[in-house]
């Protein structure tokens, strides 16, 4: 107890040094807790806005052969479907019934390629209200070929809301067709996928796709949250598989489950409707190897930072041995134990990497809640990334307490060799040094 | 007595009434002979195609392609030779699928007869051999005139629905079972784009090809391509050009 104390006064001694080690530290903490908590929130967000995107967190899609063999994406029957997510349990929000193309959008001789969603608006009550309309509104939906595009899509067909233009597509059995689109509404730039994606009345969209107005091509399963998403994946898999014919989502094909089930798709023969089941982790696979590579980024940069630091540690107690020779001697000739001598050291070691580890703890998360503080808005292209327009950290526990355990075993180490040299001087010899 | 009359009348009435009594041409036969007359059957046929494409506010551009074709198999490569930056690309159909082969990354990729080639108005489908009696009905028939040459303009229809067009109205020769002039309409029956094979013509033993075509698009005005036909060999091709190998090799 009495080397304890001794220990937090030597820290107090020496304020400016104890100070400038502990922020080293804290400093080592702080980045790479805001890289965890980046990378913790990440994930997250990216899933949520693809479910938004996507609508839904699980999905169908129902695959047929036409007669000259061609893959076809329909679905037409969806009783099996709807009563094995039933038997399933899955809670969904909302189930969407989706239809869509790519399409070439044509006006006045300017051009765009565009992914042309079909929304049933009258139950997808939940999209408008994720709409941030430039021009024109929602309400323009009321007329069947309305359509909804992306500031930049609109900027490169120099259209604007009201205006009329032809759309060149391939229906659900490749053949070419032509559409009249009227223009309900622009929203602002939502990213790569704003450009990427518009959206349109399903009834129209089936028409163009030549499919019949109660068939679709994806169903979409939106959970109330990311909370058991895989596990309700599993089970409506399982459900599904019961009932129809499904392609095998654990095959080898590809590292990824939904391009493993499309390249099973080209291989095989079947007859009737065979389904693709699938959840937002499995689309996303990537984004998990993105989130793997932030986490090994964030260790190896604590690792860097801490071998830097270290070195500092070392030396510092280097030169605190040299300058506390004497004093070593002292104490060594009144009956202190070389073991209590090195204890001493270390815990001085530990308590500036507590401190330390503490602060910078405290500082990541003052700095983070700046950060989210700031409002990038919902038309920023990093909208993929953010909640709201706010960035949004989530620091897992386990994750802090071993950043915490390492950084504490790294000082110690650090300081650990200078104690052991404090704690082998010949207490005659300490006493005689002369600084 | 009276109905003797009656009866007599009748057959007189119907016999004004009735159309004139000539035989109406036989237009799946017309159809099958425009599909014959570009049908290699057992020889393979290979050309080279430059095509021309105008877009409105661009300078034109150069796609110069070379065909092998074995229509026994329903077989084709494209082989693209021109403009520099593509040189090397090609399109294999083997069956029904249709990949294409790109040699800076060295892979073949899925694509289909409906595709463009490269940034022109002609289709993969372009390049294979017409099917039109095997995939379409008549369902409407006209005589007219277009330039200097009596034609029939067929109204046809498609047989299924993975055909390109679901409509196409093809103005054909009546001397000659040649097409003059293709329109092809969407599903929703819009025109689309519309092909005019010029009157030029390579002979190759007892078939009659159309060394020109010009390929309008009806839906971007202004934009076009005029393929020349050139270079035509028919003869046995090695069983090797049909296969990835050799587009990779081509390179």
């Amino acid at each position: 107890m009495e080397i304890v104390k001794l220990a937090l006064r030597n820290l107090a001694r020496q304020k400016k040094r104890t100070f400038l080690l502990g922020s080293a530290i804290a400093f080592g903490i702080l980045i790479v807790t805001i890289i965890n908590g980046f990378a913790g929130a990440f994930v997250v967000n990216v899933t949520e806005n693809f479910a938004n995107l996507t609508a839904g967190h699980i999905f169908v899609e129902g695959v047929e052969k036409s007669a000259s063999g061609r893959d076809i994406d329909i679905i037409r029957d969806d009783r099996a479907l709807i009563e094995a997510s039933e038997e399933a349990g899955i809670p969904a929000k909302y189930v969407t019934k989706r239809s869509g193309f790519q399409g070439t959008l044509i006006y006045e001789g300017r051009t765009a390629q565009l992914g042309i969603t079909g929304v049933d608006f009258a139950h997808e009550t939940f999209l408008p209200e994720r709409l941030v309309f430039k021009s024109g509104s929602i309400e323009g939906m009321g007329d069947g070929q309305g359509i909804i595009i992306s500031e930049p899509i609109a900027k490169r067909l120099g259209v604007e809301a009201g205006d009329r233009m032809l759309v060149q597509l391939k229906t659900y059995t490749g053949q070419q067709n032509v559409g009249e689109f009227a223009v309900a509404g622009i929203t602002y730039d939502a990213g790569i996928f704003g450009n990427m994606s518009g959206y349109a009345n399903k009834a129209y969209v089936n028409e163009l796709l030549s499919l019949e107005p109660e068939d679709y091509q994806t169903l979409g399963l939106y959970l109330p949250s990311l909370a058991g998403l895989d596990g309700y994946g599993a089970k409506f898999y399982d459900a599904v598989k019961a009932k129809a014919q499904v392609f095998d989502k654990s095959s080898n094909e590809d590292s990824n489950p939904v391009r493993a089930m499309m390249k099973q798709a080209k291989t095989e023969s079947w007859v009737g409707i065979k389904y693709r089941v699938f959840t937002l982790n499995d689309m996303l696979s990537q984004v998990q190897q993105i989130v793997s590579v932030l986490e090994t980024s964030s260790l190896v940069i604590l690792i860097v930072l801490f071998v830097i630091i270290m070195v500092g540690i070392t030396n510092t107690f280097r030169i605190i041995m040299y300058e506390r020779i004497r004093e070593i001697g002292t104490m060594r000739s009144i009956g202190m134990q070389r073991g209590e001598v090195r204890n001493l050291f270390l815990y001085e070691a530990l308590f500036l990497a507590v401190g330390g580890a503490i602060a910078g703890m405290l500082l990541s998360f003052l700095v983070m809640a700046g950060l989210s503080l700031i409002n990038f808005g919902l038309d920023s292209p990093l909208f993929i990334i953010l909640k709201n327009g706010h960035l949004t950290f989530k620091v897992e526990p386990i994750r802090a307490i071993a950043n915490f355990l390492i950084v504490s075993l790294l000082t110690i180490v650090a300081a650990f060799f200078p104690a052991r040299n404090a704690a082998r001087l010949d207490p005659a010899v300490a006493l005689r040094t002369v600084k | 007595m009276k109905h003797k009359i009656f009866r007599v009348a009748l057959a007189l009435a119907a016999a004004a009434l009735a159309p004139p009594s000539f035989a109406a041409p036989d237009f799946i036969a017309i159809l099958k002979a425009v599909d014959d007359m570009g049908d290699f059957g057992k020889q393979d046929y290979s050309s080279v195609y430059t095509i021309v494409s105008e877009k409105p506010g661009e300078n034109p551009s150069t796609t110069q392609i070379r065909l092998f074709r074995r229509d026994a198999q329903d077989q084709f490569l494209i082989l693209i030779q021109k403009p520099e930056k593509q040189k090397g690309q090609g399109y294999l159909k083997i069956d029904d699928n249709v990949w294409f082969y790109d040699p800076e990354s060295g892979n073949f990729s899925h694509s289909t007869i409906k595709e463009n080639i490269q940034n022109t108005k002609a289709k993969n489908s372009d390049m294979k051999r017409y099917t039109l009696a095997e995939d379409y009905d008549v369902t409407s028939s006209a005589e007219g005139k277009l330039g200097a040459f009596d034609v029939w303009i067929l109204d046809l229809k498609a047989k299924n629905n993975e055909v390109s067009y679901q409509r196409i109205r093809l103005t054909i020769r009546k001397d000659k079972p040649l097409p003059l002039k293709e329109e092809d309409f969407s599903v929703s029956n819009k025109l689309m784009r519309t092909m005019l094979y010029l009157p030029t013509y390579i002979n190759v033993g007892s078939k009659t090809i159309p060394a020109k075509i010009k390929i309008v698009d009806e839906l971007n005005k202004g934009e076009q391509s005029l393929m020349t036909i050139s270079d035509v060999v028919v003869g046995k091709l090695p069983d090797s050009t049909f296969t990835k190998a050799f587009l990779e090799r081509a390179q």
